[in-house]
């Protein structure tokens, strides 16, 4: 038997206190890995919404937030000399506009006036496929919820967000996919349109369906689908720019803007031109400032995991030593007799690190279990606290402004889901999920070693300061 | 042969200075059997941790085999207490999960004896102290006084050590017992050449040692 298998047997000799030390072993090695994996799904996480980051630079009308007046929106000649600037490859313009269905009623709110049927311009014979959440809670994902707890009239339909753009192959930062019929020209004027499959199966329309708009009549171009189904882009109808600007008596308005730029390099320098051209009638934010803010909660999470690990790592350490000193100074005569009988220092060392080793190791296969059990519902408590306590909305506000709507005549009716540039990413930061991967394995054991090696350190010098004598002169 | 020649040791008790052993000198010839007897707090203890190099002593010499002990290095004293010393313990002082068998084979471990060699030489020192062999698996808490004593003595042939160093080896033992035990180590002495020396306060026990050495308030009497 040599001094490892002697520390293996060693560590088994109080049962009872073996089983006490691996649970606290193993319950502070649990809370360690869930934070590693809280840790490594958030920086994955992280590093997915920074990877879509484009060279691309949001510009809004100074303050706009959801839908906005015309008096508070930027031009299609002030883009113009926007996509002449150094850096900017193109510019993607839109301007969005919300329609209500006709004879839809709004509902009614306090100060607000009596129910009435919409009556302006802005009306389409399409129905909303959307459905709404009633009472407070996020306003993410292109829902919609009332702000102040009024009840909805029988014939309310939910309004429908009408986009014209000059690039008709993304919404809200969503690829388009055309699954039935072709997409349109953003820059020619016709009454053509592209609409969401969703929306083609709740109105019944194909592609060369007819519906109104605007008291125009548009013609189904195609229909399609986005790429993450938001009910945001389901409830959404594109048109081409100058259409939208035609139909909506906006003329050269642009609600929204998306400047590319050459390269990811010349991204803070390109937002530096921009902002000088547009002075202060223009909020401008590029993707990666877009991105910090909208993983800055993560950040926070990140933060928090790393401190955690490492303190549950201190206090797994702290627990191994003053067990391995417990049990020193409980053998100490033990340790005296094999000195006494040729033992060396570090023989004798060996043996306690593999008892510490022992308690440890078998610390962390109870704290990987516990980590595999507990680490995805600690993670997402951990983003979903993180998430509330931050509040996400700011760094969303701008660009597309898609869903709900807010402003008209009554005054703040609906709050928008404010889904911009990175609207999307930002209503799924919270949905993450954390998995037990071979990596998260062997962590655990390195840091089950890390903390014997640091519980069985202090060991070595005390097993030095035995002194055989001692053990002699005290019979 | 062991030579010790003026040994001393003192402690400090506060600002006292304790002499333990003081000017200790005395010759013992290879495979003498020998006796250290005293009353209590005389230094016998002490005595034997300095010949069996588990202290060092204040000053003085202790010579084995012409090699001054007391001038060794740490390194060379655990070689030296590894190779040429047994210690046999008035608590027996084995080690309580480990087997008898395995318990005389720790010292042949730390000499890095061969594993089968080592199994085979402790079988054979268990069966010469008379542990029949389905005891020689049994832990240190199901044998008896007796038979956990016949273990520590086996334990201290281990190595083939010159010395055999006994502090009160029958005291926890009943008289009968006792005497088996002293007349185990008085044969060994005989058959294995190997010097002993005896640590007791029974007289008459010591009596039947080759050399008694009487040992009073640190110094030699007899």
């Amino acid at each position: 038997m040599n001094p490892i298998s002697r520390g293996f047997k060693n560590a088994f000799r109080n049962k009872i206190r073996t089983l006490s030390i691996v649970i606290i072993l193993g319950l502070s090695m649990g809370l360690a890995l869930s934070m590693l994996i809280a840790n490594k799904a958030v920086t994955n996480k992280i590093n997915t919404v920074k990877a879509s980051v484009g060279n691309t630079i949001t510009i809004s009308p100074a303050g706009f937030s959801g839908f906005s007046s015309v008096n508070n929106s930027l031009t299609t000649a002030q883009l113009s000399s926007v996509s002449k600037l150094k850096y900017i490859t193109s510019v993607d313009e839109s301007l969005t506009d919300r329609l209500t269905t006709i004879g839809s009623s709004e509902p009614t709110f306090p100060g607000a006036g009596a129910s009435s049927a919409a009556t302006s311009n802005n009306q389409t014979s399409l129905t909303s496929p959307v459905t709404i959440n009633f009472g407070g809670g996020g306003g993410g994902g292109g829902h919609f919820f009332i702000n102040g707890g009024s009840s909805l009239p029988t014939n309310f339909s939910p309004p429908i967000t009408i986009v014209g753009t000059n690039n008709p192959t993304q919404i809200n930062s969503e690829n388009l996919t055309i699954v039935s019929g072709k997409t349109i020209n953003g820059t020619l004027d016709t009454n053509d349109a592209l609409i969401s499959q969703k929306m083609a199966t709740k109105n019944n329309l194909k592609v060369g369906s007819t519906f109104t708009a605007y008291s125009s009549t548009m013609t189904v171009n195609g229909i399609f689908t986005s790429s993450s189904s938001t009910q945001t882009s389901s409830n959404s109808v594109i048109v081409a720019l100058p259409t939208e600007q035609r139909l909506s008596g906006q003329s050269s308005d642009v609600t929204a803007a998306i400047a590319n730029v050459d390269s990811l390099d010349d991204l803070n320098s390109a937002t530096n031109e921009i902002k000088n051209q547009l002075g202060s009638s223009a909020d401008v934010v590029s993707s990666v400032t877009e991105a910090n803010n909208t993983v800055a909660p993560l950040n926070s999470v990140k933060s928090i995991s790393v401190y955690s690990l490492i303190g549950a790592i201190i206090a797994g350490g702290v627990i191994i030593l003053l067990t391995m000193v417990m049990i020193v100074r409980e053998r100490t005569r033990e340790i005296g007799v094999i000195k006494a009988i040729g033992g060396s220092n570090n023989r004798i060392a060996v043996q306690f690190m593999s008892e510490a080793v022992t308690l440890t190791l078998i610390g962390a296969i109870i704290g990987i279990l516990l980590g595999a059990i507990a680490g995805n519902p600690i993670t997402k408590l951990l983003v979903s606290n993180t998430s509330t306590s931050t509040s996400l909305s700011p760094s969303s506000r701008f660009g597309g402004g898609g869903g709900g709507f807010a402003g008209g005549g009554a005054g703040g009716h609906f709050i928008s889901g404010g889904h911009g540039v990175f609207g999307f990413a930002r209503d799924n930061i919270t949905n993450i999920h954390s998995a037990v991967g071979w990596s998260i394995l062997i962590y655990g054991l390195a840091s089950a070693l890390i903390i014997a090696i640091i519980g069985s350190g202090a060991v070595s010098y005390f097993i030095s300061k035995i002194r055989p004598a001692e053990v002699l002169r005290s019979e | 042969m062991l030579k010790v020649t003026n040994l001393k040791k003192n402690f400090k008790s506060g600002d006292v200075i304790v002499a333990a052993v003081n000017g200790v000198s005395l010759t013992i010839k290879d495979g003498q059997f020998a006796s250290i007897v005293g009353r209590s707090g005389s230094g016998k203890t002490t005595l034997l941790s300095l010949l069996g190099a588990l202290d060092k002593p204040t000053s003085g010499e202790i010579s084995v085999d012409d090699i001054d002990i007391t001038k060794l290095h740490d390194r060379e004293l655990i070689k030296y207490r590894c190779d040429r010393i047994g210690f046999v313990f008035q608590g027996y002082n084995l080690v309580p999960n480990l087997t008898a068998l395995e318990n005389v084979m720790l010292p042949m471990e730390f000499a890095g004896t061969a594993k089968n060699e080592r199994k085979a030489r402790a079988q054979k020192l268990l069966d010469q102290v008379g542990l029949k062999l389905d005891k020689q698996d049994r832990t240190p808490t199901r044998l008896s006084g007796g038979e956990q004593q016949r273990v520590a003595i086996a334990r201290a042939l281990a190595n083939h050590p010159k010395v055999i160093l006994a502090d009160e080896p029958t005291g926890n033992l009943d008289s009968q017992t006792g005497e088996l035990i002293f007349d185990l180590l008085h044969d060994l002495a005989k058959s294995e050449n190997t010097t002993i020396i005896v640590v007791t306060h029974d007289l008459a026990i010591a009596g039947k040692t080759d050399k008694v050495f009487s040992l009073k308030d640190g110094k030699l009497t007899k």
